[in-house]
């Protein structure tokens, strides 16, 4: 049985398209569920529904095959790390991890081993005493992790919370409540427009796009078989070739040519990863030929712009020692595996 | 939060406002268009008796346009002077500037009638002009309270606070690399007064103008202890009117008339403002 | 050089009124005159007799004190139900209730005179009280209303999250973050009402008065250097007042916010 149940979902806000429209999840105990799509596709709109920070305008929120619709927040049990920490500016961070246990009528004796307990989980065993603002932008991320888990909440409710951190913090992060989540086995909904984060913390990623769930699948399914062009466009990069299709399946882009999965003939849109395009033969693959319009190196990738009969491909190669750097205007051959295209049909 | 509770919650705000704001202003706003029987009682039907009298009498025509132009007056000399202290209290550095402000706004804080009173300090029969004047050989001073000199030098000092404030507040979208930018093209100091910094301090300049005038045009205090009885302006008249001569439809009519004053001027605030933006 | 001394100049001119009133306090002549012939306390022993006045600023005292209590008691609701009451209409709400500050005080004085005569309310406590909420209200309102609105709706959210009911996020999290704004609305509250003048002008009696109109009428009748004597302990009042706020406001920083 799933944890966490949302049977037709819907937001709206006056006469506008629904914020959110008949959204359907089903999350098991222990799964680590993100959340993910541009800003305005309505994911944090569905995490407040969850926690109950706003009403939900129709559909049902089962947690534990129980109904939550009607619970205000604060009968909800759920931990909530919010975009920007909202600790207590009034309290201290052993004050701030307290609350909740106090909110629970939890013994005073007990509060104090187990406020100790989330401050070990986050590794900042001494920083009860400090107040949150003499805290690192990192500190007070964990320390509103562990305000969140001291609780024990049924489901984790994460909003944006690597937001605003800068890069090498963000990845140590990542892993940090990725550890945390899977140790605890605690059911989490996690919510995030950045689709590498999503990629590498989840066991599910949700898209969504305009208040609806685009496609729900494991980050290899989305990252390989996107269902849609939004979902391929949106995860990872992708060269975008606008093209027809024939019905024994080949594409045709101007002077470019090449083979793609069958399907029906008319305008498409083929999308082939740049790191998926290299310059050795492929075995029965597609190959184009071209002349190299610019070169940009970025210390592990170079990425080399081709442009094939008129349509334009970047293709990005791992930089290696020993192989010869193309210059612009050099004549090569580009190739790539069929089952690398894939096409959609035109919007 | 539920509607009720929010109501709740409302509810003794929303009292004392209509006990003691909307109830009494449209009482107000009826005594003007209703005759009053020798008791005090409203008579019931419309009456425009006491509009006619106040337009009869060339008095009350008089009053009025002396008191838009002494108001006029007084907020034009308030933002002359103030003006040049604003700027200087603008272009202070952060430390001094703190200062400065408390310097320039605590007035406020201070009640009219002491402020008042200071001045008759300052400007009475043997005041502190008098005796220096006195002293420097002038055998008969020229007299400056209890008339409209003394109201006027009393008005705009205690309406310059607010006049400063406004202008600060416009002075905040004047960054120095603007003057700076004036300068380096060649302006000299005046121009880029002139050109640069009076053009863009435009809408606090506006906004200060407004707020002193409406001040100015409701103030009562000051007119009437610098004035001693002798200057006659809208408020003082008011004043007058209800507390010495009873004549509670005249109050009511003329607080009308101060009320339209402020519709008026609040009117043309917000086309010059909006044509400011526009510009 | 001309420039500082017109600035210099400017700035006496500014602030000479409230400064002149020193020396004038400690005056020994009977009207007043400057120089002062000689310095005394005469006028501060004078004050030190006068009974009405006395009575009155014990009176404006009393009032200011009761009127900024219930202004808070009345404000703090009010600005909750604006700030999260999420219905519509909160801004013409809000404008509504801060209105009276817009009008000149001279026709609200009116306003309720005429309606306070009829119910017996002149020169009675409750007749005060009513005219200076109409004031201190607006007031207490904005400066509550921005106090409220600086305290980020998430921080309130995380508490109810935890398991706080909304009474207990006000308890523990909303009054404690807004601790300020509410000193400060006081502190308002209190200088407006018992330096109000103009209105209590209108509603006052015979039997009961406030120390801003009890001077109002002496410095109308008379120009002795007593009212400085008053103006000065005012003054160094208001200034007491303000360093308190200052201190306590920044106080609070120190520790927590």
């Amino acid at each position: 049985m799933p944890h966490l149940t949302l049977s037709a979902l819907e937001k709206r806000y006056g006469a506008a398209a629904p914020a959110v429209a008949s959204l359907n999840l089903k999350v098991a105990k222990g799964e680590l569920l993100g959340l993910l799509g541009p800003s305005g596709c309505g994911k944090t709109t569905t995490l407040r529904m969850i926690g109950g920070l706003i009403p939900v305008t129709s559909g049902q929120i089962d947690v534990a095959g129980r109904d939550v619709t009607a619970l205000p927040t604060h009968q909800r049990d759920m931990g909530i790390v919010f975009q920007n920490y909202a600790l207590f500016p009034h309290m201290t961070v052993a004050e701030n991890i307290a609350f909740g246990l106090e909110m629970r009528r939890t013994p005073r004796a007990e509060i104090k081993p187990r406020v100790q307990q989330a401050l070990d989980l986050v590794r900042l065993p001494d920083l009860g005493h400090r107040k949150p603002r003499e805290l690192s932008g990192g500190q007070q991320r964990r320390i509103a992790l562990a305000r969140a888990l001291v609780i024990r909440p049924s489901i984790l409710l994460l909003d944006e919370p690597l937001s605003n951190l800068d890069a090498k913090l963000r990845e140590d992060m990542r892993t940090e409540i990725r550890d945390i989540q899977q140790r605890l086995g605690i059911t989490t909904i996690f919510v995030t427009h950045d689709q590498v984060e999503a990629l590498a913390m989840c066991d599910r990623i949700a898209v969504m796009r305009a208040g609806h769930l685009e496609q729900l699948g494991t980050p290899h399914e989305i990252y390989e078989q996107p269902a849609t062009r939004f979902v391929a466009d949106f995860v990872g990069r992708a060269n975008q070739i606008a093209a027809t299709r024939d019905a024994d399946g080949t594409i045709r882009a101007g002077a470019l040519v090449f083979r793609g999965p069958p399907g029906p003939p008319g305008q498409v849109t083929a999308l082939i990863r740049p790191h998926r395009l290299g310059f050795a033969p492929a075995e029965g693959g597609n190959t184009a030929a071209g002349i190299i319009t610019r070169v940009t190196y970025v210390g592990d990738l170079l990425a080399c712009t081709v442009d094939c009969g008129g349509v334009s491909l970047t293709v990005e190669q791992p930089t290696l020692p020993g192989l010869p750097t193309p210059a612009v205007r050099d004549q090569v051959r580009i190739s790539w595996r069929i089952e690398d295209t894939l096409v959609f049909p035109a919007e | 939060m539920k509607p009720r509770t929010a109501l709740l919650l409302l509810l003794p705000a929303l009292a004392i406002n209509l006990v003691a704001f909307l109830a009494p202003m449209a009482n107000l706003a009826s005594y003007a268009f209703h005759g009053v029987s020798p008791s005090g009682a409203i008579l019931p039907g419309l009456s425009l008796g006491t509009w006619a009298a106040l337009f009869d009498d060339s008095f009350y025509a008089e009053l009025i346009l002396t008191s838009v132009l002494t108001s006029l007056g007084v907020t034009a000399l308030t933002l002359l002077l103030a003006y040049p202290l604003a700027l200087f209290v603008h272009r202070a550095g952060p430390r001094t500037k703190n200062l400065l402000m408390v310097a320039c706004l605590s007035p406020l804080l201070i009640s009219a009638v002491v402020r008042t009173y200071g001045w008759l300090v300052i400007l009475g029969d043997h005041g502190v002009i008098y005796s220096v004047m006195h002293a420097l050989g002038v055998e008969h001073p020229p007299k400056m309270v209890f008339n409209q000199t003394g109201v006027i030098i009393g008005l705009v000092q205690i309406l310059m606070p607010y006049m400063i404030l406004s202008l600060l507040a416009g002075f905040g979208r004047l960054d120095p690399a603007f003057e700076e930018a004036a300068a380096s093209l060649g302006a000299p100091p005046w121009t880029v007064l002139r050109r640069v910094v009076l053009p863009l301090s435009l809408p606090g300049i506006l906004l200060g103008f407004l707020l002193v005038f409406v001040l100015t045009v409701s103030s009562f205090i000051t007119p009437k202890l610098l004035g001693g009885g002798r200057v006659f302006l809208l408020a003082t008249e008011i004043y007058d009117q209800a507390i010495v001569t009873l004549n509670w439809p005249l109050a009511a009519a003329l607080s009308l008339v101060t009320l339209a004053i402020f519709g008026v001027t609040l009117g043309l605030y917000g086309r010059l403002a909006r044509a400011m933006e526009q510009a | 050089m001309i420039h500082r001394a017109l600035i210099a100049l400017l700035f006496a001119f500014l602030l000479a009124p409230v400064a002149l009133v020193f020396p004038m306090s400690f005056s020994a002549d009977r009207v007043i005159a400057w120089p002062p012939s000689a310095f005394s306390f005469r006028w501060y022993i004078a004050l030190f007799n006068e009974t009405a006045l006395r009575q009155a600023a014990l009176n404006s005292l009393l009032l200011a004190l009761g009127v900024t209590l219930l202004s808070l008691a009345i404000a703090l609701p009010a600005a909750l139900a604006i700030a999260r009451g999420g219905f519509r209409g909160r801004d013409s709400l809000m404008a509504l209730l801060t209105a009276p500050l817009l009008l000149p005080t001279i026709v609200l004085g009116l306003a309720l005179l005429i309606v306070f005569a009829g119910y017996g309310l002149i020169g009675s406590w409750l007749g005060l009280a009513f005219a200076h909420l109409l004031i201190t209200l607006p007031y207490a309102l904005r400066v509550l209303s921005t106090a409220l609105a600086t305290i980020p709706a998430a921080v309130e959210e995380a508490a109810a999250s935890l398991g706080a009911a909304p009474g207990a996020v006000f308890r523990r999290v909303t009054l404690p973050l807004m601790t300020p704004g509410v000193i400060a609305a006081a502190a308002i509250s209190f200088l407006v009402s018992f330096d109000e003048v103009v209105i209590s002008l209108f509603v006052v009696g015979p039997k009961l008065t406030t120390l801003p109109v009890a001077m109002y009428r002496y410095v109308e009748s008379r120009t002795d250097p007593l009212v400085a004597a008053v103006s000065a302990l005012l003054v160094l009042f208001s200034l007491a007042i303000v360093l308190l706020l200052d201190r306590t406001v920044s106080l609070r920083k120190a520790i927590g916010k």
